[in-house]
């Protein structure tokens, strides 16, 4: 053991755990990430061949200043919306439902179901369609919920398989029974003018948007006020303790997948009868895994969620015109997304660490 | 014992300062350390004991002051770097992986070469190691699935095989049952003999009385006194420590009541490395603290979730009076029959140190309806609800009502629990070492608003590792050793008889 020598240093590095954080130093840290994940994201495209005044140009000002470009970004933002509360719900509940695009896929299919074999009278299609998505979402989801909670099987791996059961159910259906009977196309056949969302009047837009905001609505109740999202938070932060004072965790956990997996199939028909007028074999590609994005980076906070879909939703539309334009691969946009992701993710350490440098 | 020259500090830590924002933990503070003594550390929670301790372990780096090891000038840049210098600490709160074996979790302090080779040079180094200072402990088994007590025994004995000759032990013996303390305390002077510095920061002033060498009183960040043992009465020690004098006396029921619960033949099967419980049978009165003495791992745990409905029950019955057989019941269900449960791990169990303290007062009022409908929550009146409570149960170092549960200092976060559980006029009241990790003041209240629970005619459970406590407190005594009931007595008892049935 060496105890005699002199051992001095001049400067070095010392990392303490910080004292938590007030919400203004936060959001400061965190815009700070998100500023410095785009600014890595424009020196990518700028290396790809974009210059910057046409970036400025295609993510601000031909977005903002046009009203048909403008409904665009809103008419996306809805289903990212949708799918970002799914996630968020059942991340309260600590249940990681991976299952999103699963769950909208059996919405739709249920949905379609409605429409195509013209369930109930017309005017009530809508509502009916409505009913039977959330119900077809739900469908989707009770498996791996019972299982999760009686039998502890692990939720990630149960619902991440019953995408895969659902996406090829989806295509034994397209290219066979319901196949498009006019154009042959591997889709649903078109649906009815009454069984599409109604546009509300400006451009694009249409009902889906109302749906979206009276969700996001809901959820905001349900987490901030009602007694169900203090027994969440609760479980959320322990649920030891959850258990230890008598919360029926099980319980808790089911209505949370149930609603989930309620607002994924929601999401299933937002996309059908509000974009696509029909269910195509590709409408739910990729939203799974926003709605994971989007839940993570609003912290699960129903607000926040409107905000990171429009961001999310501007980068797609802006994203698609550089498709066309600067042959930029769609790709971009996922990279995109994955770089600010990882730089809020990198933020929470700056959030939870100070870092100073000593000098003796 | 060696001769203490001032000449040979080991250690002299000089002019130290370190604040945490506005908050000066530690301010000047000098303090030193010499060849082979055993150095008590004592004062409440919050003293700046543990701030100035992880200053010499590397682990906070101080604003000002220096360090001096033999008389040389160190810089301690961090807690790889204190190791080396021979200083090792056993923290309160212990750093083990608990997927891991004991063995393996002491191989990754202690690496001796490669791993198939390195971990069995070191199982032989271990276990003459647990010979010599008479340590029992299975070194296989998960840490995850060891007693309190066990676990710390890995951290001591990663202390010792890393060589540390200055080492320091942050309240060693708040979970070791007498038995385990006194074998402890050989170990420690064996060490302090054979040239090792030990500074013990307790807040059992017995120990630091019996054991140390030269004791250092700290209060408010600053150091108060050092002085030897012989020069000052256990009053005056705690006058030094708490500015005031606090006595303890036991405090025994005067009025016992009829039977409020039975406990028959509660079995339960062995899983995950519980103990079973075999055959327990007590009867509880109204207004009586049942006391549960025994050694740590010996089925404590089990009986308390077991009586919460947290664990199955094999056979056996709960008969509640006025309830008929609950243990059938959900833990919602027994709650609602006047259960409530302080459980020996808080910050696991019984907080939830992301949400707000009020979040955490208000919950189980909630759940008892108390608050608002279904679909709104009455925060208004929890909040007012919960900061009434936190005036009646003096709870201190609160900001707001909004901060986080986990800013809370041990003694305050166990009087939110205790306000918490005691809201709702429990009669069967279940608290589990409810006063571990406390310090003095805290501790006394603790144990005050037992008592007060108990003179309001509820049954109480007390199970407890210390037995100062179960003496204190307990009006019929249970020994608990191997998953059943070995011995019972009736208040007051021989410590040496319970003791005697702990171990057996």
């Amino acid at each position: 053991m060496n105890y005699s020598g002199n051992i001095l240093t001049k400067k070095r590095l010392n990392l303490e755990v910080r004292e938590p954080l007030g919400l203004l130093a936060k959001t400061i840290i965190l815009l700070v990430s998100v500023l410095f994940g785009l600014s890595i994201s424009i020196f990518i495209l700028i290396l790809s061949g974009v210059n910057a005044s046409d970036l400025w140009n295609e993510f601000i000002i031909y977005i903002f200043t046009s009203q048909k470009n403008l409904s665009a970004v809103l008419v996306q933002a809805v289903p990212l919306i949708i799918v970002g509360l799914s996630a968020a719900v059942a991340f309260r509940a600590k249940f990681w439902n991976i299952g999103i695009e699963g769950q909208m896929i059996f919405g739709a299919i249920a949905a379609t179901f409605i429409a195509t074999n013209d369930v109930g009278p017309e005017s009530m299609r809508l509502t009916l369609m409505f009913l039977a998505a959330a119900a077809g979402g739900i469908g989707w989801i009770i498996l791996p919920a019972i299982i999760k909670i009686r039998l502890d099987v692990n939720e990630i791996i149960s619902t991440l398989l019953m995408n895969y059961i659902a996406f090829n159910f989806l295509l034994h259906l397209l290219y066979g029974s319901w196949r498009d009977p006019l154009t042959g196309f591997p889709n649903s056949q078109q649906y009815d003018t009454f069984e599409n969302l109604p546009l509300i009047g400006w451009q694009s837009l249409n009902f889906s948007i109302v749906i979206a905001l009276f969700l996001s609505a809901v959820i905001f109740w349900l987490f901030v006020f009602s007694r169900f999202g203090y027994m969440l938070r609760v479980l959320h932060s322990n649920a030891n303790m959850a258990q230890s004072l008598g919360i029926r965790v099980g319980i808790l956990i089911f209505l949370a997948t149930i609603i989930s997996g309620a607002l994924a199939g929601i999401c299933g028909f937002a996309v059908s009868a509000g974009i696509e007028s029909r269910m195509t074999q590709s409408f739910f590609v990729g939203y799974g895994f926003s709605g994971i994005l989007i839940a993570f980076l609003a912290r699960e906070n129903p607000i926040g969620i409107l905000i990171v879909s429009l961001l999310f939703s501007i980068l797609v539309i802006g994203g698609q015109s550089l498709q066309v334009f600067y042959q930029i691969p769609f790709a971009m946009v996922q990279l995109i997304q994955a770089i600010i992701v990882m730089c809020v993710a990198g933020s929470e350490f700056f959030i939870r660490y100070r870092i100073s440098i000593l000098k003796r | 014992m060696p001769k203490i020259t001032h000449q040979s500090h080991l250690i002299e830590m000089e002019k130290i300062t370190k604040s945490f924002g506005d908050f000066l933990a530690i301010d000047q503070v000098s303090f030193n350390l010499t060849h082979g003594e055993i150095h008590a550390l004592l004062g409440e929670n919050g003293a700046g004991k543990s701030s100035l301790m992880n200053v010499l372990a590397g682990i906070y780096a101080q604003d000002e002051g220096q360090i001096k090891l033999n008389g040389n000038t160190v810089d301690i840049t961090g807690p790889a770097m204190a190791k080396s210098l021979g200083i090792g600490m056993v923290h309160q709160h212990y750093k083990l992986v608990s997927n891991f074996s004991a063995l393996d979790n002491i191989a990754l302090t202690v690496p001796h070469g490669a791993y198939q080779s390195g971990i069995r040079d070191l199982r032989k180094i271990i276990i003459s190691k647990m010979s010599e200072i008479g340590f029992d402990l299975d070194i296989d088994k998960q840490v995850g699935k060891l007693s309190v007590a066990e676990q710390q025994r890995v951290e001591i004995l990663k202390v010792l095989l890393g060589g540390a000759k200055i080492i320091v032990l942050d309240e060693p013996t708040a979970v070791l049952t007498d038995e385990e303390s006194k074998g402890f305390f050989k170990t420690i002077k064996l060490l302090a003999e054979s040239g090792a510095a030990v500074i013990l920061v307790t807040h059992k002033l017995k120990e630091a009385m019996n054991y140390a060498d030269r004791i250092t009183v700290m209060r408010g960040g600053q150091i108060i006194d050092t002085i030897t043992p012989e020069d000052l009465s256990e009053e005056q020690l705690i006058s030094l420590i708490v500015g005031e004098i606090i006595i303890d006396e036991p405090n025994l029921s005067k009025d016992i009541g009829d039977r409020k619960i039975s406990l028959q033949n509660l079995q339960t099967t062995s899983h995950d490395g519980s103990i079973a419980l075999k055959n327990i049978s007590l009867n509880i009165r109204r207004g009586e603290i049942y006391g549960i003495a025994g050694v740590g791992g010996n089925g404590q745990a089990e009986l308390a979730s077991a009586l919460m409905g947290l664990s199955k029950l094999e056979t056996g019955a709960i008969l509640l009076n006025g309830h008929g057989d609950i243990s059938s019941m959900r833990p919602d269900q027994r709650r609602n029959c006047g259960l409530v449960y302080i459980p020996a791990d808080r910050q696991k169990y019984a907080l939830a140190g992301q949400l707000s303290l009020t979040e955490n007062y208000a919950i189980s009022g909630l759940l008892r309806h108390e608050f608002g409908s279904w679909f709104k929550v009455n925060s208004f009146k929890a909040f007012e609800k919960a900061s009434k409570a936190f005036k009646e149960y003096d709870i201190m170092g609160v900001r707001n009502l909004n901060q986080k549960a986990a800013s809370l200092s041990g003694g305050n976060a166990q009087k939110l629990v205790i306000s918490r559980e005691f809201s709702s006029n429990p009669s069967f009241i279940i608290a589990h070492s409810p006063s571990r990790g406390l310090d003095l003041r805290a501790t006394a209240a603790v144990r005050a608003k037992l008592c007060m629970a108990r003179d309001n005619g509820a049954a109480v459970l007390l199970i407890s590792e210390d037995l100062d406590e179960i003496l204190l407190l307990s009006d019929t005594i249970g020994v608990i050793n191997g998953g059943s009931i070995v011995a019972e007595f009736e208040a007051p008892t021989a410590r040496h008889d319970i003791g005697k049935a702990m171990v057996n």
